[in-house]
Order: structure tokens, then sequence, then C-alpha cells
């Protein structure tokens, strides 16, 4: 019973890591840029969606209301943040640097905005579905019907996504905008407005995370809950470990690293909850350093 | 080149000559810091924002609900009492950076009930309050190490200590559930630890212990907790953490239809805080829980009605629990002391009054305070009550029976002690 | 111009430098006295990072991590030996020397963001090990005392004083140290790795040796920096080695231009000051409490934006960069 509410455990955690992950690769394959404001859109996302619960009571309005959101909102940085960074910043050794630097402070200035805007204290979005977990032979599981969506979710997303990617033309021109942008313009994609589309689909997975994240715990939340720190590193870690370039990699990570956290706190030390993510993460690029589904880089020509 | 590095020379010369002209002033000796004509200034580090800080954010507002009533009264001799308080997140090297901030900065006379175990320590081992007299009052904290008069000379306790607590929990567990199974849950620093030490001086082996690493406290941590206080198969489940966990625990278990028999610790076990969270008021129903003052629904206790009704009036809209209980009363206490300390109060003349009127200071706890001039330890027990329907901690069969100990082995007693009435209008005489 | 063969080691600037701080420390309150203690320990953390990214081209997001290692061994030493302060202080230096070592050599196999989240990795991860071992401290973490001021500076001589006048003396001589080191050699081997790889291997530079030398002694700086940290909060501990701290060196870095140590100074200063500034300035335009909370923060990311948008190499090679195209100009013009 402990072993299965313990992979129980791992699966839930571990597929809203994915949903997290997601959002930073498809940033990844878009723009070539780690986006660690992701966690911060996602914040700002459910924000949007609490404003649509209290204005339209209903969850199920709230979820698209943020998604779009944060996808306009994805959308807007990139159109703005990012097109400068290319033009000032991309020679020379502050290349490497100025993504990350420029999307932290951008993460800082969403947490302080929010704070200013609705404050720092809790708010509460319900669960739309019972978050009661399922009893079977009297005994309950730590696994609920909310907790199912969830793993639906994921499920229908990186299916939809891998299709776009895969087998449409603006996937083509997704992916071809990232690796070789000279030639896709060449051959007449708007490169540029191709980016701040994946930029906007992370948006809204990003939206989904975190509306889900919330609403799995107790449904409070707040710009400095431990819910969307854990949203932040977690989600990276799980992206990194899939292997940034592959959707499906970001799902196998998150879920991965979801269940080894689990299994690792609950038997080995429950006191370990922050070291554990890491570990795991310098345990699996110490055997494979370019992720699970990962393309091995090679030395950088 | 020779000919830049010689007007480089000069020019510094010249600028050291000016320089070192300018600095022999010598600073004129200043009168007790943080004390004026005027005001007596006090400084307060304690987590607003953060996972820890669900519940304890209330306490400066509460504080200083009280400081203002008084100041509009007169204040202490003349002067109104000012409380500076900041941020510290519960992270122990921001307490530290934000106590010298009070010191340097604001220039506080005193620092007043700073919260956090670790917190306190490391702003000990790195502020040196003690080193530079400065009184830290009343800490926000139950470690029973505050007490020792040797490494923290200047510390005075105010909550009975973790151990103290611990005793008293393991009193009452072996009365009433001795041949059941007990689970813990600690925080894991030194706050757990005082707890861990407390229980075994009572005696008490328990079938699981689960730490949680601080800050990790929230429903997904939770849902890990209580599966492995299941497979151990607990029959009472004692939380001994911070609100924020408390609340993840229940609010988890009432989703998982865990019902052990609850035990909640005095840190964590604010009800109205808990149930702020949303857990619904039937999960806290018939826990147990411990409390060193009155119950904060007895509006027949004069001073639960006295400072409901000051609280109501500062920040209407703000529930009155035991936070804001709790964070008046050490603000009562202070403003004695603070009287007691003479008309022109210093920082010695400060701890000298609590050391020798201390244990008599009025306030609304209904065990005594033992300050003396060798102890700095101040409430010494709890009373035990259970959680009604409704969610509220109220004293089992109705009326408080109170018990007292040490921070040692001396045994848990029951206390004989009589509250002394509430001074006129709730002023320090 | 042509340069010198020999480039003087300016060891008598650095000496001037030290005389000045001297007398400036005799003038100003205990805060900004501990202040400025501050500033020299992020000056030596941020050269650290100058020192790698700028110069040698990898990136690292958990030199916290690696101050911390620092930390602890020299508050270990003197925890459990007792060893005089100096001594404390090589351990350091030499402890996290190891760790960049290490970390450098990890870092062969791991390009890009995969380099990025295993820094990072480090960054959260190192720290929070303490917790585990109780010879490290758990979360109250060690005392790290480095004693009393000596007698023979007088009475007055604060603790404070005496935490700058180490910290200041240890900025400075790091600073010439890493000045030089960049100025030697090395430096020339990393800017030619960071630049075309392929054309510093076929000059004959083996360029992941030098790589990994670039960790050993970024992390060894790094180190000494730790300490120093260590000093002035006299305590080490988990969380005195926050991911934020990683974050503001690479601010700071950012700030004082990623490619010049001259800039350090004032990416230390900036670094230091904007949150008291941002303070004041939130105080100034008032509001309710939660704007003035969040204001400062507010502050600070956008600058860190704007400067990393539109200043991208700092402030001292944007001037640089701005007369020397001036000069052009002015030189093409003349006839």
């Amino acid at each position: 019973m402990q072993l299965l509410n313990t992979l129980l455990i791992g699966i839930t955690a571990g597929s809203i890591y994915a949903l997290m992950a997601i959002a930073f690769v498809l940033v990844w394959r878009s723009t070539r840029v780690v986006n660690f404001a992701q966690a911060g859109m996602a914040l700002l996302s459910t924000y949007f969606g609490y404003e649509a619960v209290s204005r339209f009571g209903s969850f199920w309005i709230a979820l698209p209301v943020a998604m779009i959101g944060g996808a306009l909102f994805a959308a807007l940085v990139e159109l703005v943040l990012m097109r400068l960074l290319v033009k000032h910043a991309s020679t020379g050794p502050i290349a490497g640097v100025a993504p990350i630097i420029a999307t932290l402070g951008l993460l800082g200035v969403i947490r302080a905005a929010v704070s200013m805007i609705w404050g720092g204290q809790d708010l509460r979005i319900v669960t739309p579905i019972s978050n009661n977990g399922f009893t079977i032979n009297g005994s309950t599981l730590v696994f609920s019907p909310l907790k199912l969506l969830v793993l639906i979710v994921v499920v229908v997303l990186l299916t939809l996504l891998t299709i776009l990617f895969q087998k449409t033309n603006l996937g083509l021109a997704l992916r071809a905008s990232a690796h070789a942008p000279e030639i896709a313009r060449l051959s007449g994609i708007k490169v540029d407005g191709v980016r701040t589309l994946g930029w906007a689909l992370a948006g809204a997975a990003g939206a989904v995370a975190g509306l889900f994240q919330t609403v799995n715990g107790n449904g409070n939340f707040s710009p400095d809950s431990i819910e969307f720190s854990l949203l932040l590193v977690s989600g990276f870690i799980a992206a990194v470990i899939g292997g940034l370039d592959s959707l499906l990699g970001a799902v196998l990570g998150g879920l991965f690293l979801g269940i080894a956290i689990s299994f690792v706190l609950m038997y080995i030390s429950s006191a370990l909850f922050f070291i554990a993510p890491f570990a795991i993460l310098l345990i699996v690029l110490f055997v494979r350093p370019q992720g699970i589904i990962g393309v091995k880089a090679g030395r950088r020509a | 080149m020779k000919a830049i590095q010689r007007r480089t020379l000069l020019t510094a010369t010249a600028v050291l000559a000016v320089v070192g002209l300018a600095a022999t002033a010598i600073p004129a000796q200043a009168a007790e810091v943080g004390v004026s004509s005027t005001e007596i200034k006090l400084g307060m580090t304690l987590p607003k924002t953060g996972t820890a800080s669900l519940g304890y954010n209330k306490i400066p507002g509460a504080a200083k609900a009280y400081f203002d009533y008084l100041n509009a009264n007169g204040g202490i001799n003349g002067r109104k009492i000012t409380l500076v308080d900041k941020d510290d997140r519960y992270v122990p090297t921001e307490a530290v950076a934000k106590t010298n901030e009070l010191i340097l900065k604001d220039k506080v006379m005193a620092l007043l009930a700073p919260l956090g175990t670790a917190n306190v320590k490391a702003v000990a081992s790195s502020v040196n309050p003690a080193r530079r007299g400065i009184p830290v009052l009343f800490v926000n904290t139950g470690f029973s190490g505050f007490a020792d008069t040797k490494k923290y000379p200047t510390t005075y306790t105010v909550l009975p200590s973790y151990i103290m607590e611990a005793k008293i929990m393991g009193q009452y567990i072996k009365e009433n559930f001795g041949t059941k199974k007990i689970g813990l849950l600690y925080q894991d620093d030194d706050f757990g630890t005082d707890a861990l030490a407390g229980f075994k001086t009572a005696g008490i082996t328990f079938a699981v212990k689960v730490p949680y690493a601080s800050g990790s406290q929230g429903a997904a941590a939770a849902a890990g907790w209580i599966t492995k206080f299941k497979a151990a198969e607990a029959d009472v489940v004692i939380l001994f953490g911070v609100s924020s966990a408390t609340s993840a625990m229940l609010g988890t278990a009432a989703q998982l239809g865990y019902k052990p028999q609850w035990m909640l610790g005095s840190v964590g076990g604010d009800a109205t805080t808990i149930k702020l969270t949303g857990v619904p008021a039937g999960v806290l129903y018939n826990a147990i829980g411990f409390s060193p003052v009155p119950a904060t629904t007895d509006m027949t206790d004069e001073y639960v009605k006295f400072f409901s009704d000051i609280y109501a009036k500062a920040v209407p809209g703000s529930a009155f629990d035991l936070n804001v209980l709790l964070g008046m009363n050490t603000a009562f206490m202070t403003a004695q002391a603070l009287k007691a300390a003479g008309q022109n109060p210093t920082r010695k003349s400060l701890m000298a009054a609590i050391d020798s009127k201390g244990a008599t200071f009025a306030n609304s706890a209904l065990v005594p305070a033992a300050y003396s001039k060798t102890s700095h330890v101040g409430l010494t027990g709890y009373w035990v009550g259970k959680y009604s329907p409704t969610g509220d901690l109220a004293p089992i069969g109705g009326t408080y029976v109170t018990y007292t100990t040490d921070s040692g082995t001396g045994a848990v007693v029951k206390s004989t002690y009589k509250r002394p009435a509430m001074p006129a209008k709730g002023l320090p005489n | 111009m042509p340069k010198n063969k020999r480039e003087s080691t300016h060891l008598p600037l650095f000496i001037l430098g030290g005389v000045v701080l001297y007398f400036l420390s005799g003038m100003v309150d205990e805060l900004r006295v501990y202040q400025g203690a501050s500033i020299a320990v992020y000056v030596i953390a941020i050269s650290s990072i100058i020192l790698l990214i700028g110069y040698s081209g990898q990136v690292s997001l958990g030199h916290g991590a690696l101050m911390a290692v620092g930390a602890y061994a020299a508050a270990l030493l003197r925890v459990e030996f007792n060893c005089p302060i100096a001594v404390c202080f090589i351990a350091a230096v030499l402890a996290s020397a190891v760790g960049g070592a290490l970390l450098g050599a990890a870092a062969a196999r791991l390009s890009g963001p995969y380099l990025a989240g295993t820094t990072l990795a480090l960054a959260i991860g190192l720290p929070s090990l303490a917790n585990q071992f109780s010879i490290l401290g758990g979360e109250q973490g060690l005392a790290f005392d480095v004693g009393f001021p000596p007698l023979a500076l007088g009475q007055d001589f604060t603790q404070y004083k005496w935490y700058f006048w180490i910290a200041a003396l240890a900025a400075l001589m790091s600073m010439w140290a890493v000045r030089n080191i960049l100025n030697s050699a090395y430096g020339r081997s990393w800017r030619a790795g960071r630049g075309n790889e392929v054309a510093a291997q076929l000059a004959g530079i083996d360029t992941a040796r030098s790589k990994v030398l670039a960790f050993t002694i970024s992390a060894g700086i790094a180190g000494l920096a730790g300490a120093l940290l260590a000093m002035t909060i006299g305590t080490v501990s988990p969380s005195a080695f926050p991911l934020a701290l990683s974050f503001s060196l690479l601010t700071g870095a950012v700030l004082a231009g990623i490619t010049t140590l001259g800039g350090v100074i004032i990416g230390a200063v900036v670094l230091v000051a904007i949150p008291e500034i941002a303070d004041v300035v939130a105080h100034r335009l008032g509001g309710s409490e939660r704007v003035t909370t969040n204001l400062p923060g507010l502050i600070v990311s956008g600058l860190l934006i704007l400067t990393v948008l539109f200043v991208p190499n700092g402030p001292v090679e944007q001037h640089r960069a701005r007369k020397a195209k001036h000069e052009a100009v002015h030189n093409s013009t003349k006839k």
C-alpha cells in the first residue's frame, strides 16, 4: 500500500513538473533560450485564472482565460525583451549569460509586480472536481479525480503538441526557425513570428501547470508559496533530465523526477526535500549528460 | 609613464592629507540608544512573508495595537513606544541582516520577540547582542537553550520551552493513550530536536517519526507524511511544527480520509489560522491542543476581552487568534518592564527590572513566569484542551487545569497558580 | 599605442588603495563600514565570475556553492582545530579550488543548458547538504569567529572595522593576483579558447586543461570570498548561500562588465547600494505598504534587465567603446 501510494504521489507531482518542462522545452526548441521566468509567467497566469474565477465562478472558464492570458503575456515578452536581447547582446561572452540574466530579472519583476497588484497574502482557487482520494477496499489512495485529470491533460497536451511539431507545416516552421533561422527565412518562413508563437504556446502550458499546481494543493497560493518555487526548480530539472530537445523527454523527465523524489522522501528521509531533486539531476547527468532523450551535443564547432 | 606615475602619487598624497585631517572627528557620547525624551524604539524580526509566515505575520499588528493604546494613555513615563518590525522570511541569515539594520540603522533600544529558533540562534552568534549589551526580550520561540544565561546573558524567554511542552504532552499520552502507537511530525532543525529531547525525558517512544525540512511544508509533502504515518499504523499523531505545516497536514488528511487522534503543538496549533487555509472545522474536532494563555474564544476572561476589544478597533476585520493574544501579551509585559526600568530607562535597567520584578508582571497567562536574578525563563506550563465541533480550542471539561514543569528532569505537576487580576484599564501601574 | 614587453604589476597602485581605505574606514559610521566589508567580499566574488565567464567563456550559475565550500572549510578548521585565521582562509581557497577542479572536469562533458542545470543544482543542493551532517552544524550552521581586533589598534576599534580591514586587505590582494593572472599567459590562453577553440588548439593551447584551470582558479577565489562572507555574518549556514547569491554575483558581473576587471568595484558597490537606494526611493514615492515592500525588488530586477539589454558589456567597456568610436570618427575626419 505504501509502495503504491508512493508511486501515485510521484506520478501526480511528476505530471505537473511535466507541464512546466513542456513549457521550457517549447521555448528552447523555438528560440534556444532557457526561460527562467517560466514559473513567474505561470504565477501571473494563475492570478489571471483567479480573477476569472472571481468574476465567472467557474474553474472551467478560468482555465482557458489563464491559458490565453499566459500565451499573450509570453508573446509580449518575446516581442519586447527577447528581440532586444538578440539585437544588443548576442555576441561575445555576454551572449551565454544574457538570456539567463534577463529572464531571471523578469522573474523578479513579475514576482514584485504581482505582489504589488494583488498583495502577498494567500488567495484561494477551489478545485473544480473532487480532490478526495479514491477508496478501494476501505483504504484511501493518494490519487483523486483531480489528480487523474491532471495526468490526462498532460497526455493530451503532449499528443497535441507532438502532432503540431511533427506533422504540421507550422511545426516544421517552428523547428526550422530554431535550428537554422537564416535558411528558414530564405524559405519564406516568418521566423520572428514563429518564435513568438513558440513562446505563446509555452505560456499557455505554464498557465495550465500553475493552475493545476494550485488546486492540487489546498488551493491557496501567493507569490512566495512553495508550490511556485517547486514549479520553477523542478520544472527546469525535469526538462534538463528529459533532454531539452524533446517534448516526450519533458514528460518522461517530469514523471521520472516526480517518482524518484517521492521514493527518496518516503524511504530515505522526508527531510531531503530540497536536496533530492538536485541529487537526482546530478546522477542523471553523470550517467547521461544529454538527458534521457537528448541528442549528444558534441564539441561545438 | 614615469611622469604620470609621479602625478598620481602627488594627487593621492594630497587627498590623503585632507582625508587624514577630517578623520580626527570624535563622536559625542550619546544617551541610551533607542531612548529619547519622547520615544522608546524597539525592533522585531519575524517572517512576514514566505512559507512559514502563516499566522505569525499578525504579531506586529497585534503588538502595535497594544502599544498604540498605551501611547494614547500617556505611554511610559511620557514616552511613546515605537515598534520597528522587519521581515526575515524565517531565513536565519536574513534575520541576521535585518537585526543588524535594526541595531545600526534604526538604533533600537532592545530587540523584541524575534521569531524562530534558528533565527534567534544565528543572530546570537553573528550580531552578538550579548556582547553589545542589547536586551533580547521575550523571544518568540520555545527553544530551551535560550534559558542558558551564560550563553545568552541578555536574552529572556517567555513561551514555555519545547521540552516543557513535550513533557506535558508525554504525561497526557501516558495517562490516556498508554498502549497506543504514537507518531510525530517535527521540523528538521533545533526546534524539532528540542522536542525530541523533551519526549525522551518523558519516556515516550515513537512508532514513527517524520521530519520535514523547514520551508518544504505544503500539500505535496503532506501526502508523503500521511503515507508514512499510515504505514506505521499510528493511532496518535503529534504535530510539532509551524502553522503552515499543521494546516498542510490536516488539509491533506481531510482529502485522504486520514483520521488518527491528532495532538497539536502550541506553535502550530492556532485554530483560527488553520481554518483560514480551508481546513474544515470537523477535522480539528476532538484533536488535543495546549496553550499557556486562555482560549481565544473565552470572552469571560478579562484579558481576552480587553485585548480583543483593542485589537478589533485597531485592526478591524482581522480575526483575534492565538498569535494576536500572545503578541499583545508580550507587548503588555514589555510595557511593564519599561515602566519598572525607571524614569530614564537604560538597557541595563530594563534587564534588571525583568530580573527583579518579571515574575510579578501582570499578564494573561494561566501559569507563572519564573524570571529572577538567576533565571531568564518565562512561562512554565500549559493547560490541556480539546478542539470543539467548531474547531476552537477549549479546556477539557470546561475548566482550566494547568500543568507546570521545567526543561530538565523535574516532574510534571498540576499547578495551583491563581492569576492576579488585570491592572486597571490594562495599563502598567 | 605599442605595449610594453612586460606590463607593470601595478603594485604601488594597490598599496595606495589600501592606504586610502585605511583613512576612509575611520570616518564613516558602523553601518557603512559593515557595508564596506560586504562590498569587498562582492568584489572578490564578482572577479571570480568575470574570470570564468568573461575570460574563459564558461557559464556557472552556482558560484554560491563554491563560496559555501570555502566558508565551511574555514569554519571547520576554526571550530575543530582553532587554526589561526590566515590558515583558515588559505584552506578555504584550497578546498574550493579542489571543488572547482572537479566541476571543471565535469563541465567538459556538459554543454550549454545542461551545464547551467548542473551548476544550478549545486547552487541549491550543496549548501543544503550541510543539514545532513551534524559536524557541519545543520540549519543553524557553524560559528566563524575571527576573534577580536588586536589590542594594539586601540580600545575603540570596533569589530566591524576589523572585518572591513581583513576583507579589504583580502580584496586588494586578490584583485592584484587576478589582474596579473588575467594578463599572463593563462589569461591569454583563456581568451583564445573563448574566441575560437579550434584556432586556439591549432596554436598549441590545451583548451581542455586551460578550461579546467579557469574553473579551479575561479573557484578558489570564490572560496576566499565565501570565507570572508562567513566572517562578516559570523556564521556559516546553508541559508547564507541561497540561489539568490549566485544570481547576485552574475548580476554584479554584468553590471561590472563581464569582460573587464576594472568595473568590478562598480558592480560590487551597485549590488550593495541598489537595495538601499531602492528602499529610499520606494519610501519617497510613498503608497500602500504593498507598494513600498515590493518596489525595491521591482527596481533591482528591472535594473538588471535594462543593464543586460543596453549596457551588456558593462559601463567601463561601454565607455571605452564609445571613446574608441569617437576617436575613430575624429581621426577619420582629420585630413
